[in-house]
């Protein structure tokens, strides 16, 4: 009778594994070996051994891309994090209005990143709200033409990306204070240790796994990030804000270059892996400390 | 006494910069709505005063452009449908991966995780060919698909941690009374994932409501376009014009914004909880 059980329960995997299977193991697959063909998308294609990745060694766009990828990727953990740190510490403090700015720092995660970038595109443009702000306040000589200029282009726009999730890395910080028990904090507040201590010692080490969960979630989210260039700057000024994806999307569907956007979408595939499974190791390996 | 006092003072003042500084965050909201019932002309001459007069020309003519009725429901066509499928097939697998600890199940279980960490870049393109050789480009069954094997591993992480937490008592009893493993899971287990559930859809609805690049690529007929594909065309990076700009982020925005409001409690207490657990 159990057995027949277990082969029923079994049989529920069924059309789990057929859909993940054909429609994203076999494509992952194909991808890697279509990444070491000369493919253009049609029915012929040969096999060429790493052709595409020494193409893509000696292209300077691939490198420059996998360079911006990265670093906004590190301004968009650490700004983000530090953020999201700062408001559920201090909300933390203050239940009583907790709740509310919670949900307030969260709408921005409910909007696409299509629309963010529609209204964060006129914010930084050169007539636009923020250097009308600027003016405003006197502050005439800060005025910038913020996204058409290749050095502050990709700090621009990975602080729309640090704006639209930072309510979201506060929420879970909330959650991890919310792990922290109380008899500690009030052992702390009676021994009279002043905010910042009872932050340093007891709060910021209770909170080691709600930052390994936001560190990560925000690396991977970042090193995918497509919208946000696609839609601010498109790549510009003079490729300041390319990154892997940009590349992986303009050469799969409309640079004729198809197998060597797929030879750079494992790049990606391998930087994020790499960055991320480094990343969260570490983390988990901080908490075991702790 | 002056230290009591000037504690609460600070504290006080701690609590208003606070707001202060939550304020900042939904300014460009504030904007945004204020600037798209503005005319182009009063906005051009000067960005951030006051409106002279309010309009609803810019909502009826982004409605008009982004062809939002028939894309709204096209999107919320696609986002139904995905979150039905995810659930329904996320959850029936979830069940054996939790309950039957084989060398293989756990072996199909981190085939799953392995893909939350994989971007739907690196599959697109093999994807577009698989798609095209199927005759399922320009369908809402092969977006639809595409999504349910992309949410696949959150959907399979979510539900078999939460079933490993139901005791297998009650399950043990329904067996010995005679339930199979259907009435077992429809009777039993599916129930209990009620909570479970609401978090995931949350999580998912926003993914597919909200994503460009599936419904950019894989439908390319007018008709079965969605707002934000819609919205994405009609834009020129050229001339900015707020306007226009605006009232079209807003009405892509606005349905899922709605629907949130009333599932407020639900979506926070969601999308932390989901994160956390992990």
């Amino acid at each position: 009778m159990f057995h027949r059980r277990r082969a029923t329960m079994a049989a529920f995997l069924l059309p789990a594994i057929v859909i993940y299977g054909v429609f994203m193991l076999y494509p992952l697959a194909r991808g890697v070996y279509l990444s070491m063909t000369d493919s253009l998308g049609g029915p012929i294609a040969n096999f060429v051994g790493p052709e595409q990745y020494r193409a893509m060694a000696d292209d300077p766009a691939v490198t420059a891309a996998l360079w911006h990828t990265v670093l906004y990727a590190a301004v968009v953990v650490v700004a983000q994090n530090a953020l999201g740190l700062l408001f559920a510490s201090l909300l933390f403090r203050r239940p009583k209005v907790r709740k509310a700015l919670s949900v307030v720092l969260l709408t921005p995660t409910l909007v696409s990143p299509v629309m963010a970038a529609f209204i964060w595109s006129y914010l930084f443009a050169p007539e636009g709200g923020i250097n009308a702000l600027l003016g405003v306040l006197g502050l005439d000589s800060l005025q910038h033409v913020w996204l058409g200029d290749t050095s502050t282009a990709l700090y621009a726009v990975a602080a729309v990306n640090v704006w639209m999730f930072a309510g979201y890395s506060c929420a879970i910080f909330l959650a991890g204070y919310m792990s922290v028990p109380t008899e500690l904090l009030d052992a702390a507040a009676v021994d009279g240790a002043s905010g910042w201590q009872r932050f340093r010692s007891v709060e910021w080490p209770m909170l080691a796994p709600a930052l390994t969960v936001n560190v990560t979630l925000s690396l991977i989210g970042s090193l995918k990030v497509f919208e946000f260039p696609l839609v601010l700057t498109n790549g510009g000024p003079a490729g300041a804000t390319d990154t892997l994806t940009m590349l992986v999307y303009r050469n799969v569907f409309g640079g004729g270059k198809f197998a060597f956007g797929i030879a750079v979408s494992v790049l990606l595939l391998v930087t994020v892996v790499v960055l991320s499974s480094a990343t969260s190791s570490l983390l988990r390996l901080r908490e075991r400390r702790i | 006494m002056i230290s009591t006092l000037w504690r609460r003072t600070s504290g006080n003042l701690g609590t208003v910069l606070l707001c202060l500084g939550t304020l900042t965050f939904v300014l460009p909201f504030l904007f945004t709505v204020v600037t798209s019932l503005r005319t182009a002309a009063d906005v051009a001459r000067s960005p951030l005063g006051f409106p002279h007069s309010l309009t609803l020309h810019n909502f009826t003519e982004a409605f008009g452009q982004i062809h939002y009725g028939r894309s709204a429901l096209n999107t919320l066509l696609i986002t139904g449908l995905s979150c039905l499928s995810i659930t329904v097939v996320g959850s029936l697998a979830s069940y054996p991966l939790a309950r039957l600890t084989q060398n293989w199940s756990t072996w199909v279980y981190r085939l799953f995780i392995l893909g939350t960490s994989v971007p739907i870049f690196v599959v697109v393109a093999p994807l577009y060919l698989l798609m095209r050789d199927l005759d399922l480009l320009d369908s809402y069954a092969g977006v639809v698909i595409i999504y349910t094997a992309i949410n696949l591993p959150v959907a399979v992480f979510f539900y078999t941690s939460f079933v490993r937490s139901i005791p297998v008592d009650l399950e043990e009893a329904a067996a010995l009374d005679g339930c199979g493993a259907f009435r077992t899971f429809f009777t039993i287990i599916l129930p209990l994932l009620r909570p479970i559930t609401s978090t995931l859809l949350t999580f998912v609805a926003l993914q597919v409501w909200n994503d460009l690049l599936v419904p950019l690529v894989f439908l390319q007929d007018p008709d079965k376009r969605t707002v934000m594909v819609n919205a994405y065309s009609f834009i020129d990076p050229h001339t900015v014009q707020p306007t226009t700009l605006f009232p079209a982020a807003l009405l892509g925005v606005l349905p899922l914004l709605l629907i949130f409001v009333f599932l407020q409690r639900h979506v926070v207490a969601g999308m932390s909880a989901g994160a956390v657990k992990s």
